[in-house]
């Protein structure tokens, strides 16, 4: 027997649509079964496998339908006993020491000093803090070395250009306030405005004793900053009429070439 | 477990009374442990999980509600703890391997050890099913078929909608089954 025949016999049997045709009985098969006992063998092994597998779908689909129902059953009345465990000796006292020791905090400075000094408490504190730190000056500064020097040479120069219109705006508006109080301070109480204080009902009289009180103070203060802030403005202005430097590179290396 | 059971003692614990918090601890302990056992899966994790949950119960005893409402707090509270534990674990160290024989191993001595023992190994069995879930089925299953809650607190423990729950508790019981017969199949083939 040609082996095409084999081969052909093997498709059909591996064929779906064959194998329920009864086609092992067709003549032409059945004669070559008959002289092929290598063909023959082969069927008796794919039968035996086809049982097998058959077995093996019907066993997986009875657990399926089984713990859907009667095993799902089970299991759900078993779960219920795990909603209790036992922890083991001691387990009471090892929370009712832990709990002992740890009063409830009384408020939020209590609670922030406790998440400040468990942080600082932690192992590696020192180091998270330093890296934080160098990360923070490299960003701020870029080359932490060479560029805290330029800062420091520049950060005047830097100020003065920021600050000298907000010191100037500041300064007239400080003046201006001046000239208000000492033009509200200045007219003396005629005798008719004393007299009417005098009649006045003595709420009145404390009243007007604190505005004017409230007066005389905010005028010392504000002259105080007055003078603050003069004393800041001529040490940021310097001389008036210089202009201030621009410069504010880092300091230059060798002079630059063209070349 | 009631919520109105409780209610007396949450009272007197809300009031800072030692004794009360004391029996509290004592009733709730098995229950919390177990809790805790489920999300740890290991016997001494979840003592230092339970442990982590009574304590910071104490800290806020002063906020505890009442009533009905004390249970699922108490539960979401747990859980919350549960699974910031599990979040710190995993960062120190991998996830602790099943330990399906923990809970047989447990001294029984005297009458009627064979059926505790029995009944721990199918303790066991379960806890090892369980362990085979999905987080979110695993916790699903516990906090509605172990501790018996309600559907809607369950969903808002988890934070989760009502109708994820109720599909995936479904599901979860089927595979759930499913796991314990294989689990039960394979230890009696062994």
């Amino acid at each position: 027997m040609s082996a095409s025949i084999c081969d052909q016999v093997r498709a059909a049997a591996l064929d779906p649509g064959t194998v329920s045709a009864d086609w092992a009985r067709r003549p032409e098969i059945a004669a070559h079964l008959r002289c092929c006992p290598s063909c023959q063998d082969w069927l008796d092994a794919f039968a035996a496998g086809e049982r097998v597998w058959e077995a093996v779908l019907a066993a997986a689909f009875t657990e399926r339908v089984v713990a859907r129902t009667s095993g799902l059953a089970a299991v759900l009345g078993e779960l219920p006993s795990l909603a209790e465990m036992d922890p083991g000796p001691g387990f009471t006292e090892r929370v009712l020491l832990a709990t002992s020791m740890k009063p409830a905090p009384q408020g939020w400075r209590a609670r922030v000093a406790d998440a400040w000094l468990a942080l600082v408490r932690r192992p590696r504190f020192a180091w998270e803090a330093a890296y934080v730190a160098t990360v923070c000056l490299v960003l701020v500064f870029g080359n932490p070395v060479g560029a805290i020097e330029w800062s420091a040479v520049n950060i005047g120069t830097v100020a003065r250009e920021r600050l000298a219109p907000p010191v100037q705006e500041f300064r007239a508006d400080l003046e201006s306030w001046r000239a208000r109080l000492s033009a509200a301070s200045a007219p003396p109480p005629s005798t008719s405005a004393a007299r009417q204080v005098a009649a006045a009902s003595p709420a009145v009289r404390i009243w007007e004793a604190a505005l004017d009180w409230l007066r005389l103070t905010s005028s010392s203060v504000i002259d105080a900053i007055a003078r603050a802030w003069d004393a800041l403005a001529a040490w940021l202005g310097g001389p008036e009429g210089e202009p201030a430097p621009r410069s504010t590179e880092p300091p230059a290396g060798p002079a630059r070439s063209h070349q | 477990m009631d919520a109105t059971d409780l209610t007396p003692l949450v009272e007197r614990c809300r009031a800072g009374d030692a004794a009360a918090w004391e029996v509290f601890v004592r009733q709730l302990q098995g229950r919390l442990f177990a809790l805790a056992y489920s999300y740890a899966g290991d016997r001494e994790d979840a003592r230092d999980l339970a442990q982590e949950i009574f304590v910071r119960l104490y800290e806020a005893r002063h906020q505890w509600p009442t009533g009905d409402e004390f249970l699922p707090w108490l539960f979401r509270v747990a859980r919350n703890r549960s699974v910031d534990y599990l979040r710190r674990r995993s960062v120190r160290r991998p996830a602790a391997t099943a330990d399906e024989t923990e809970m047989a191993e447990l001294p029984d001595p005297g009458p009627g050890a064979e059926a505790r023992a029995i009944e721990s190994d199918r303790r066991s069995l379960l806890h090892a099913a369980l362990r085979g879930l999905s987080a979110i089925s695993r916790e699903i299953v516990v906090l509605r078929d172990v501790h018996g809650l309600p559907v809607q607190q369950v969903a808002s423990i988890l934070g989760v909608p009502l109708g994820t729950v109720k599909s995936r508790a479904s599901r979860a019981r089927v595979e759930l089954a499913e796991r314990v017969m294989a689990l039960s199949r394979g230890r009696s083939e062994a």
